[in-house]
């Protein structure tokens, strides 16, 4: 059985390709939710290996969820949406399939044919990523597009992922890893990501350790590992 | 005694060689540079024209002057002195000496004193014309006041420069006695006569203008309205009884190029509405699409149709539009009565203006045709992805609840329905929440608990007349941009009530996104011009957003309603 993820904003949506996945008999769904925060967060816990997915939904669309999905556990994709106005032609080499809606069930065999041979095959998913320009950040019950230039330092702690910017501290689902990949944003520690921008000083430590200052006065642990990768960009 | 004797018959021999003088300056009057010329705004050209004319009178009034002692008594200053007065030092000096040097070349002993005298005579109205246009006082240019107290002046100083000039100086005050008083007088008088000659010529033709503008404007504002309603044989009917009315003249007849689309006055008996053009002169003048004239004297017009026609001269002009030749207007008169010339020049007149203002109706009626189009530009923008994914909803709601599915349906034809039929540019309000009714059942089922709706509507209001398709391209504005963007719970709240005098209609939504595409969408946009065109430009559309908050979208209708235009 293939394990599967459905993300769709519209619940009707989600139940109906849930109950054609499940008349193919080759399909289990993992899980299923409404928007792209959500399934980022089950993508990185249930790790489906393939993603059912929405393009137009709240806050963030699909192409934006897929851009915050760590390489290494990237599912495969198939695009589920009303209308095609992104010329989904163009992503077809890039994902599996995609599939309009409503969805015909015959259609939706011949996709899970496709990606069964794609398992068999052992074909790994490998989409083109962009350089992510906001952060999808959650604070109570609220949700903020923290820009990358807002952003002092990003930690990662037991708890999760930590945004740090001038005027708060926010919880995201994306991981250090792929803050890293994809945005300017520069290692500094296992645990930490700083933004050049706010570097106030870095002050030299024994033992090739280093701590950093910043703007407004937080202080940040420098690895000995990443302290010469820093000067380096520092021209130090 | 005998002195004054022959002073006054010198006088009155002058006065009658001025008036063959002033028969002149009237025939100058009546030509055509008179009436071109405009006082304030003198060309070289017309200042040029003005040499030859006034240095001619000054010339003539040598000549028809009064041979006395080796000397001339003349009317000579008046042309220089006018010429002074009306053009300015310049033209009065060029005046003054042109006549003085033809003057003294016709010898005598007051050859070089009265050759100087008149220069200065030119030069002097000059001064007076510089003077008063420095203050202000052009109008006085043709007074006949100025005209006179400057040339009695300008003759005194002649009269000293002959004293001061010419030798022997017994011989010349021997004759100043003589000539002074007659010719002072004479000057005066003609120069002041000229002048008025002028200014009551140009009074007439003002008075003329005045009178046809006025025909002009009434025709114009007569059948401004008629014209609005386009160009067929209804409106042509009234266009000529217009014509007909204000010129007076016998028959009008209107056509377009094939035929003839009204016809009032004489001879209408057997010039009949819808017959093709008989009038060889009006064919004429729509092949070579120029105005065609047979004034009744040289050429003739003949009726083709009857013997018995009464008519003789005709006018056809075309009527164009935007270069384009749409037909003629016909003026006829009589056999018996005189075609005027004055009608001739208000018949082409009113074809120009009748020719504006079918432009104009044809401009109006493309406006409408825009905004008839953007409606359907509106209507056919019923969004794909609205489309799809509400039949993805009722697909899967089939499998759960067979009847809801059912009722969906119902709603999604109703609401194709009410898109794709709208013949009539108003809809009363219970129609449009019909329409938005059915929409949002759908969006609701599509959102399910995601979308909360709120009415809140005056049911007294139920009849108003609004635009049709108003009311549902803003509430899919507030789901699609609105609730559609919310992790949370939408609220749409629908309102209608009466406000001060007016009809708002709100809008509102919890999502508060408005702000960040500040400018309206196309959709939005549309709505607003169609309030604006069916219930008038104060009324529209206004958008308040509190970032994150709410937006509300409100439309203001007059409290009676919209109209049909």
């Amino acid at each position: 059985m293939i394990r599967a993820l459905i993300v769709d904003d519209e619940i009707h949506a989600r139940t109906e390709i849930a109950t054609l996945l499940a008349e193919t008999g080759a399909v289990e769904v993992v899980g299923s939710c409404g928007n792209g925060i959500d399934g980022l967060k089950l993508v990185n816990k249930l790790r489906p290996e393939v993603l059912f997915l929405d393009i137009q939904m709240p806050v963030i669309n699909g192409f934006e969820m897929l851009n915050m999905v760590n390489r290494e556990i990237m599912p495969h994709v198939v695009f589920v949406t009303a209308y095609d106005q992104y010329s989904l032609k163009a992503f077809e080499e890039k994902t599996l399939d995609y599939l309009l809606k409503p969805v015909d069930g015959e259609r939706l065999k011949r996709t899970v044919a496709k990606l069964q041979q794609t398992i068999v095959e052992n074909r790994r998913p490998v989409y083109e990523t962009e350089e992510i320009g906001r952060i999808p950040c959650i604070l109570g019950n609220r949700i903020r597009l923290v820009c990358l230039s807002e952003v002092v330092y990003i930690t990662t702690t037991v708890a999760g992922v930590h945004v740090t910017t001038m005027d708060g501290e926010y919880f995201t689902e994306v991981t250090l890893k792929v803050l890293e990949e994809r945005s300017r944003l520069l290692r500094c520690h296992k645990q930490f990501l700083i933004n050049m921008d706010y570097i106030k000083e870095i002050i030299l430590l024994d033992g090739g350790l280093g701590r950093i200052v910043t703007r407004i006065g937080q202080e940040i642990p420098v690895s000995r590992r990443y302290l010469k990768l820093i000067k380096k960009k520092l021209f130090i | 005694m005998d002195l004054l004797t022959f002073s006054l018959h010198n006088v009155f021999a002058l006065l009658q060689q001025m008036s063959v003088f002033l028969v002149i300056a009237y025939l100058f009057t009546k030509s055509p540079f008179f009436r071109s010329f405009h006082l304030h705004t003198l060309h070289p050209r017309t200042q040029l024209l003005l040499y030859f004319i006034f240095s001619s009178f000054s010339i003539l009034g040598t000549y028809f002057g009064l041979p006395i002692n080796d000397a001339i008594a003349n009317t000579r200053a008046i042309g220089a002195t006018l010429a002074g007065i009306i053009g300015g030092p310049f033209l009065g000096g060029a005046v003054g000496l042109t006549a003085g040097l033809h003057r003294f070349f016709l010898g005598g002993f007051t050859a070089a004193s009265c050759g100087i005298s008149t220069t200065v005579e030119g030069i002097m109205g000059g001064l007076v014309h510089v003077y008063l246009v420095r203050h202000y006082q052009q109008h006085r240019l043709l007074s006949p006041a100025v005209a006179f107290f400057t040339t009695l002046v300008a003759e005194i100083v002649q009269m000293i420069i002959i004293l001061l000039l010419s030798k022997p100086f017994d011989q010349a005050l021997a004759l100043v006695r003589i000539i002074a008083l007659p010719m002072i007088l004479a000057n005066s008088t003609g120069a002041a006569i000229f002048v008025s000659i002028i200014r009551d010529q140009r009074k007439m033709y003002d008075d003329l203008s005045v009178f046809f503008s006025a025909k002009a404007l009434k025709m114009a504002e007569k059948t401004v309205s008629i014209l609005s309603l386009g160009f067929n044989m209804t409106t042509a009917r009234e266009v000529a009884l217009v014509i007909r009315e204000q010129t007076g003249v016998g028959a009008v007849g209107i056509t377009d190029r094939e035929k003839v689309l009204a016809f009032v006055g004489e001879g209408s008996d057997h010039h009949v509405v819808g017959q093709k053009i008989s009038s060889s002169q009006t064919r004429k003048a729509i092949s070579e699409n120029r105005i065609v004239y047979a004034d009744g004297g040289e050429k003739k017009w003949r009726c083709n149709l009857s013997r018995e026609c009464p008519l003789g001269s005709v006018l056809c002009v075309p009527l164009r539009v935007d270069n384009e030749l749409i037909g003629t207007i016909n003026l006829f008169e009589p056999q018996n009565k005189l075609f005027l010339v004055t009608n001739k020049t208000l018949g082409e007149g009113i074809t120009k203006l009748l020719s504006d203002q079918i432009l104009y109706a044809r401009y109006i009626e493309q406006k409408t045709l825009v905004t008839t189009a953007e409606l359907k530009i509106a209507q056919a923008q019923i969004s794909p992805h609205f489309l799809f994914n509400a039949l993805n909803t009722i697909i899967a709601i089939t499998r759960k609840d067979s009847d809801r599915a059912r009722d969906l349906l119902l709603h999604l034809a109703n609401f194709f329905r009410k898109n794709l039929k709208h013949t009539r540019s108003l809809a009363t309000l219970e129609e449009e929440l019909n329409h938005v009714h059915s929409y949002l059942v759908i969006e609701k089922a599509r959102f399910e608990d995601r979308l909360q709706l709120e009415m809140d509507i005056d049911s007294e209001l139920l009849a108003l007349n609004l635009p049709v398709f108003t009311l549902q391209p803003i509430v899919e504005n507030a789901i699609k941009h609105g609730i559609s963007n919310m992790l949370g719970q939408g609220v749409i709240r629908l309102s209608v009530g009466r406000e001060s005098g007016l009809v708002r209609i709100s809008v509102e939504d919890n999502a508060g996104n408005f702000a960040q595409s500040s400018r309206k969408g196309v959709g939005m946009s549309i709505v607003e011009k169609r309030i604006k065109n069916l219930c008038g430009e104060k009324h529209g559309l206004e958008i308040y957003c509190i970032p994150q908050v709410k937006t509300i979208i409100s439309i203001t209708v007059p409290e009676g309603g919209c109209k049909e235009t």
